[in-house]
């Protein structure tokens, strides 16, 4: 089947990555509930309809070598699976955070821009 | 990078698919629950906590869908699933899936081997590289366009013409008495003359040693040197290399074997494999025209000459510069080449030519196959056809779920692709059983001495033509339900599976098909029953002499270097000794056996006080040299005047007997007896018919009554000639006592072909032609069958889909009868026109087989008498048996039926 078509949830994903990739950053080894409730708890309710696309953003995370996963015992001693954040992975989110910051001040200032100010 | 990095992991990942799904399977699992327990500590009830942990998950399914296309190779992956479901659909209803592959097989496998045979005899090239470029160049005249030239005309060709790589010339493959020691007996091998450059030319690397050098070639009887065959080299001399340089005796002269031709060269004929190529200045060691000189005769012409063209001639231009060449040819030569041209011509165009009987009966053989592969196309598209039919609700469900138009389509031609490799690979195991039986007839077709195969064999490109047509074939007849289906109205199609309304352009083409089917099938019997009645009326005709207590074996005296005193002599003491020999009715010599495989010599002639038609000079006719005793010993009836006798000599008025048929061509209202022929031309010496026999069978069993002429032994001297003895017993009883007086006279002597004349022409007559009627026979059968299930297909589908609308009419008073009247004169009505538009097929198939093998005049009213009835018979009855189903219907479980 070929892929649906984009939904606010799918143009989140890139910026998903990011949050995840932070998420690791900041609080070392988690598994998937944990990374899907600390985006909840920061982005607002932004993800609260589809925690499960998260997963795919994992997984092609893990494919690109910048977070690694393995087998854990979760808080209520289930089995969960913990991602944690590589080398290449801390390296790929200081550039993509550089990279945001960079054109979030771009986007803010084309913000406050004022007809004044282009004359 | 990354998208490399990417590839491989989900290449990597494709393997783990299994793991994978369960990893996914147990964080899903996992993340529920964790958010099931938050929530419950948020204060849910159970129950509800549960629900909002999933709501909050989101579509599980459509998560693991995009997790899937995150990880895996989407494509391979669908297809995979096809090819998963396709099988199971496929074995969802085995019996059908079996029925569609094995009509694939059949129209495969015969179309397969009737192609390998095909390719032997006329599409392979020659195995020699780049043979495209290698053309035969032939002298032709007024009577016949394919003749070969002389060795000097073979000269003027080889350095007068310019648009070739080289022009090389061959003698016929011709028995080679053979001793690899000095006292060794000679053995019979086959040998061929070729001039020196004739390996350089074709670009033949021999195996070991070397070919000839052109200079091998310059002059007559000096360089004694061969190149022997490869598998002659094998099985004679254990493929030892040492060979090269050791001297074997060819016709008791010596020659140096100098090169072993590579295995890739069996040599450029169809059936033939020389043990032995020599060069052309050798011809005096071999048999070559007695009544003329190889090297200086421009009429004795008996080489075969083929050329080499030109990178960028076109052949247009060799042709026009070789018909300045001929010109020149008859201007300084008028009495040898008045009228005379000469041609190129391609491989296929030599293959082709209209007087080759392998062409022939190849162009008919195909006909055939091509028409049971269409009858298997036509059935394969209509069970699909009924099947994407009763699918019409699952094809409406997967519609509805969201599979796409363009996967639906995929999915079902999967299915046919899957059917068509079932039916190409089992078509192909067919075709290799078609070959193998072929070349079990090896020594039935072929009675000679000489070293030949039949070349019959499965070849790749056979096998890809076979592939090819079964894809083609199923993507054809997928194609179509494939598309009609996936355009199905969803909610019809979701409603009501089979009882829908009728679309009558849709009935309409599986009408059509089941037409086509009953007319090709009808057609195909046409065919085999013809081939049957055609040869059988060759046999039932008779030959014209008894076939029994006939003994014949040949002798060539050319083999030994005897010169014409000794041949004769050596005849004369043969013939007198044998006669003396008890069991030995009569005995005597005969230049060809009547049917057997050496060509007649040709004469030119004049008849006397008989108007010549402006186009031609002289007329040709087939002639055998016989001595005196022929006519009484072969038992062919003088009819009037007198048989050859003692009187007829060398020095006496010459003399011939004609057949009927010449008798009653050349002088219809007058007694032949007492006129005489001129040979050549107007001028030239005459010859006085004595008497008329009676015609017979020459050449084939099937063939048309034909002008024939006997001249005298006496006064024609030929030295190669059949001994044919008639025996109070078995012939084969007297083969030891003419052996033991072969050897008194000349212990090296060969006797060559000694048979059983009656073995002989089993195997001419009806072994050989039993093959094509069998196969042709075959492919009626396999017809007939696959018209009868497509028949059977069509009017049970009919029933199935009409079951309440019968139940109906019974309910509201239809008898059986009407309803048996219903449905079998529905599928009667297409069995009529089917019949009727196979009878014009018949008809046409009659016309090209009577024109091309059998003569035959008219119509063949018989055979329809035979074939129709069967048709009709069994087609009815296939339709029958659905509709006395459908007629034992009970109405109360037909109005229930879904």
């Amino acid at each position: 089947m070929t892929n649906p078509p984009k939904t606010k949830a799918d143009v989140l994903q890139g910026t998903l990555a990011l949050m995840v990739l932070k998420t690791l950053d900041v609080l070392g080894p988690l598994h998937g509930y944990g990374i899907a409730r600390r985006i909840e708890q920061i982005s607002g309710d932004v993800l609260a309809v589809n925690q499960g696309t998260l997963y795919p953003v994992l997984l092609k995370l893990e494919q690109e070598g910048s977070i690694s996963s393995e087998w854990g015992a979760s808080e209520n001693n289930r089995r969960a699976r913990f991602y944690e954040l590589t080398r290449a992975g801390r390296k790929q989110l200081q550039a993509e955070a550089q990279d945001w910051e960079q054109t979030a001040a771009i986007i803010a200032r084309f913000f406050q821009l004022k007809k004044e100010d282009c004359t | 990078m990354k998208s490399l990095r990417r590839f491989f992991s989900r290449l990597f990942s494709f393997t783990r698919r299994r793991a994978q799904e369960a990893r996914l399977r147990e964080e899903i699992a996992g993340h529920i629950a964790l958010q099931t327990e938050d929530n419950l500590r948020a204060g849910m009830p159970a129950v509800e906590a549960r629900r909002q942990a999933f709501l909050k998950f989101g579509g599980v399914e459509s998560i693991k869908e995009d997790f899937r296309a995150e990880r895996g190779l989407v494509f391979v992956d669908n297809l995979i699933q096809d090819i998963r479901i396709a099988g199971r659909m496929l074995l969802k209803s085995p019996g059908l899936s079996a029925l569609i592959v094995m009509t694939l097989a059949l129209g495969v496998g015969v179309t397969t081997g009737t192609f390998s045979m095909l390719d032997a005899l006329i599409f392979r090239p020659y195995p020699v590289p780049h043979p495209g470029n290698v053309v035969t160049l032939v002298s032709t005249t007024r009577n016949s366009s394919h003749e070969d030239f002389s060795y000097r005309e073979f000269l003027d060709l080889r350095d007068k013409t310019g648009s070739y790589d080289g022009v090389i010339a061959n003698s016929t493959m011709d028995a080679v008495s053979f001793a690899a020691e000095p006292h060794a007996s000679p053995r019979v091998k086959g040998g061929m003359l070729v001039s020196g450059n004739y390996f350089r030319v074709l670009g033949v690397e021999p195996r070991i040693g070397r070919g000839f050098r052109d200079d091998e070639d310059q002059v007559p009887g000096r360089d004694a040197v061969v190149v022997l065959g490869p598998a002659f080299w094998k099985h004679e001399f254990a493929a030892n290399p040492s060979v090269i340089g050791r001297t074997v005796r060819l016709n008791g002269t010596e020659f140096t074997v100098i090169g072993i031709a590579p295995e890739s060269f069996p040599g450029m004929l169809i059936f033939g494999i020389p043990d032995f190529y020599m060069p052309l200045a050798m011809a005096g060691v071999f048999p070559t025209d007695p009544q003329k000189s190889f090297f200086e005769d421009r009429a004795d012409r008996e080489l075969a000459v083929r050329a080499r063209i030109r990178p960028g001639v076109r052949q247009e231009q060799a042709q026009s510069e070789l018909d300045v060449l001929a010109r020149n040819f008859e201007r300084e030569f008028p009495d040898l080449n008045r009228g005379r041209g000469a041609a190129i011509h391609t491989q296929f165009e030599m293959r082709t030519r209209d007087d080759d009987m392998n062409w022939k009966f190849g162009v008919i053989f195909v006909v055939l196959a091509l028409s049971v592969l269409l009858v298997a196309c036509t059935n394969v598209a209509g069970l699909l056809l009924s099947r994407a039919r009763a699918r019409t609700r699952e094809i409406a469900v997967r519609l509805a779920i969201g599979a796409g138009r363009l996967r639906l389509i995929r999915l079902l031609l999967t299915e046919s692709l899957i059917l068509a490799l079932l039916g190409g690979l089992a078509g192909a195991a067919i075709g290799y059983g078609i070959v193998a039986w072929f070349q079990t007839f090896q020594n039935v077709v072929l009675m000679t001495d000489l070293p030949v195969a039949i070349p019959f064999r499965m070849d790749t490109r056979a096998l890809f033509v076979s592939l090819a047509l079964s894809v083609m074939s199923a993507i054809l007849c997928g194609m179509v339900p494939a598309l009609q289906s996936s355009r199905t109205d969803l909610v019809n199609g979701l409603k009501a599976a089979e009882i829908d309304v009728p679309g009558r352009k849709r009935l309409w083409g599986r009408n059509a098909l089941v037409v086509a089917q009953v007319a090709t099938s009808l057609m195909l019997l046409t065919a085999a029953f013809l081939m049957m009645r055609g040869f059988e009326h060759g046999i039932l005709d008779g030959i014209g002499f008894p076939k029994n207590n006939l003994l014949v074996t040949t002798f060539d005296p050319r083999l030994l270097q005897y010169n014409t005193t000794q041949t004769k002599q050596f005849y004369k003491l043969l013939l007198d000794r044998v006669r003396e020999t008890p069991g030995i009715v009569n005995a005597t010599l005969s230049q060809n056996v009547p049917l057997g495989e050496d060509d007649y010599t040709a004469l030119s002639f004049v008849p006397d006080g008989f108007a010549m038609p402006p186009d031609h000079v002289n007329f040709k006719s087939a002639i055998d040299v016989v001595d005196e005793h022929y006519f009484p010993t072969i038992g062919i009836p003088i009819l009037r005047g007198r048989g050859f006798s003692r009187t007829d000599t060398a020095e006496s008025p010459r003399v011939a007997i004609v057949n009927q048929h010449f008798a009653n061509h050349y002088w219809p209202h007058d007694d032949a007896v007492g006129k005489r022929i001129r040979l050549d031309n107007r001028s030239g010496e005459p010859i006085e018919i004595v008497g008329v026999a009676q015609t017979i069978k020459y050449q084939l069993t099937t063939e048309r009554p034909m002008d024939f002429l006997y001249l005298p032994l006496a006064q024609h001297h030929v030295p190669r000639m059949t001994l044919l003895l008639r025996s109070t017993g078995d012939p084969l009883q007297m083969v030891p006592p003419v052996k033991e007086i072969v050897r008194t006279l000349d212990s090296n002597l060969p006797m060559l072909q000694t048979w059983s004349y009656e073995d002989f022409y089993v195997n001419k007559a009806i072994k050989g032609p039993g093959i094509a009627i069998k196969l042709v026979g075959a492919m009626g059968a396999i017809g007939l069958l696959l018209a009868v299930a497509g028949l059977y297909g069509v009017v049970a589908y009919n029933v199935s889909r009409r079951t309440r609308e019968i139940g109906v009419r019974m309910a509201i008073g239809a008898g059986r009868a009407d309803v048996l009247r219903l449905i079998l004169g529905k599928g009667l009505a297409l069995v009529g026109i089917g019949t009727a538009i196979g009878l014009l097929m018949g008809l046409a198939v009659e016309r090209l087989m009577k024109s091309m093998i059998f003569d035959i005049a008219g119509v063949d009213v018989l055979v329809y008498a035979l074939v129709v009835p069967l048709l009709l018979l069994v087609t009815t009855f296939a339709a029958y048996l659905p509709a006395r189903r459908a007629a034992r219907i009970a109405p109360t479980q037909a109005l229930r039926y879904e």
